[in-house]
């Protein structure tokens, strides 16, 4: 009998445990449903958000400073630069950057660039529209601000500079190995500077104007760039640019001048771990050749005059910061000195013969916004040297930029 | 006559990067090298190196073509770097 109560006990647990057992299963289908429903729910999701072929990026950069010199004490800057980036499919992108400045109580609105690339290749790569120049590497490469290690461009690559800026034409560019030496390449038509003949600015006769629009002739001009590395850890570059083409305007008598821009770029960086630091030099020597031509004379306009269109601007700028060591605060220093000058034609009423010392010294907030202190020596042989974009004469300027 | 040298010039141009671009895309170099060091070797030529969290990998996607062009990378060098900082992001 004790037995048989014992069993019929045993046979009642287990039934209670198997419709535990029962209810566990049910409850954890139950959950798996759910958990279906909700991945389902969030595949949804995730789809409304994936990116399709063409994408888009809106990016730039802005910046702002103080300038302190003899005469002045004032606020500059203050440009904002939109970039708008979209990758159309794999082949395809369409670039533009716009520069927007208040002066005078007015907006300037430039366009810097707005082009599109299509890639032909694994290194060859079509470009058509308003391009950045590829002419040496300060234009194309380091102007932006939050790039450019020194509140101002160099000598002579200022907006009154005498190296091509940017430009409308069309455009052959890539990348390729010849063994294992890296090499880039470059080769453009755009419509070219256009020459100041004088007529109504004779302070300005023989200038060349860059970035100017309808072109003033029929000539093109055409242009390239070669670069190539001479070490397999791409730490060194030399490049050499050239360009040529008509400068004068068709149906005057300066219709066949012509212009030759040439410039050699170097480009060293180095992590060197002795001193923690990472070391960037770069230098550029730039020249313009412009065929002799007669201009009238500002101070009798009747009067002819010529002079050997020839001018030269070079720059070098070494660049420490001590990125390795420890401490936070000096990791993010960086000891920036430029030295660039300017040499236009003996005999212009643009005749100049500058040279100018920057000294920096740079506080990277990250690796895209910077404060930068600088100090700049500059010394004219030539008493009514124009100016070339930025401070004229010794200065102080602190100077912030943020690349987004 | 000006034009003459020019077009010289600008035929010896065209055949030569005609001769490069069809040459290679890449070397035994490069090929060795991962996305990480390409990107430390590349990145820092112009600016600071970029850090692969400032962006998404569909916003890595648009920059490093861009940079593609604009520093003149060759195809499996911008793949390499593109992948490197959308793992690293
Ligand atoms: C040849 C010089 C050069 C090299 C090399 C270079 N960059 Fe840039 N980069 C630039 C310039 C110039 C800009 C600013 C574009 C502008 O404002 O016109 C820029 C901008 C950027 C930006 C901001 C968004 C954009 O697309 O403009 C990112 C991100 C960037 N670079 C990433 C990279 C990465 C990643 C590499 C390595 C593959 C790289 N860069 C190599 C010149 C360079």
């Amino acid at each position: 009998m004790k037995n048989q109560y014992l069993i019929l006990f045993m046979t009642l647990m287990l039934a209670f445990m198997n419709k535990n057992a029962n209810a566990q299963e049910v409850q954890s289908t139950d959950e798996i449903q759910k958990l279906k429903q909700e991945i389902e729910l969030l595949k949804n999701e995730s789809d409304t958000y994936r990116p399709g072929k063409s994408k888009f990026l809106l990016r730039g950069y802005a910046h702002s400073g103080l300038q302190i010199t003899d005469e002045e004490f004032s606020f500059v800057g203050g440009s904002f630069n939109p970039l708008f980036i979209y990758k159309q499919s794999d082949r395809l992108l369409f670039e533009s950057e716009w520069a927007l400045e208040q002066s005078g109580g007015e907006i300037e609105l430039e366009i810097e660039y707005a082009n599109m690339s299509y890639l032909l290749s694994k290194n060859l790569t079509f470009r058509a529209g308003k391009i950045l120049v590829p002419f040496g590497i300060f234009v194309p490469n380091l102007h932006p601000a939050w790039i450019n290690k020194i509140p101002t461009a160099p000598l002579g690559a200022g907006h009154d500079g005498i190296i091509p800026s940017n430009d409308i034409g069309l455009e052959l560019r890539g990348g390729s190995y010849l063994g294992n030496i890296k090499v880039n390449y470059s080769i453009y038509v755009v419509n070219g500077s256009q020459l100041n003949d004088g007529e109504e600015e004779p302070e300005e006769a023989g200038i060349l104007h860059h970035a100017i629009f309808p072109d003033n002739n029929k000539g093109k001009t055409f242009g390239s760039r070669f670069g190539f590395f001479p070490f397999s850890d791409s730490s060194l570059e030399f490049g050499l640019s050239g360009m040529y083409g008509k400068v004068g305007a068709k149906d005057t008598d300066k219709e066949d001048v012509t212009a030759l821009h040439y410039a050699f770029d170097i480009s060293y960086i180095k992590t060197l771990s002795s001193i923690s630091s990472v070391l960037d030099i770069k230098a550029q020597y730039s020249a313009v050749n412009v065929d002799d031509a007669n201009y009238p004379s500002h101070e009798n306009p009747e009067e002819l005059i010529t002079f050997d269109n020839n001018s030269t601007t070079w720059f070098a700028q070494v660049s420490l910061r001590p990125a390795l060591v420890e401490n936070s605060f000096v990791r993010r220093l960086e000891f920036a000195g430029r030295y660039s000058t300017l040499k236009t034609p003996e005999g212009a009423e643009w005749e100049t013969d500058q040279s100018q010392v920057d000294l920096g010294i740079n506080y990277w907030i990250d690796w895209r916004t910077v404060f930068k202190v600088s100090y700049q020596i500059s010394n004219s042989n030539i008493e009514e040297a124009g100016g070339h974009g930025g401070a004229e004469g010794n200065a102080f300027l602190i100077h912030w930029a943020i690349g987004f | 006559m000006k034009k003459i040298p020019i077009i010289i010039f600008l035929f010896t141009l065209l055949s030569l990067i005609a001769i490069i671009s069809s040459c290679r895309s890449t070397s035994t170099i490069v090929e060795a090298k991962t996305g990480a060091q390409l990107w430390g070797e590349n990145c820092l030529r112009c600016h600071n190196t970029p850090s692969p969290e400032s962006f998404s990998d569909a916003e890595w996607d648009v920059a490093v073509m861009h940079m593609r062009v604009r520093a003149n990378l060759t195809e499996p060098e911008a793949v390499k770097i593109a992948d490197f900082l959308k793992t690293a992001n």
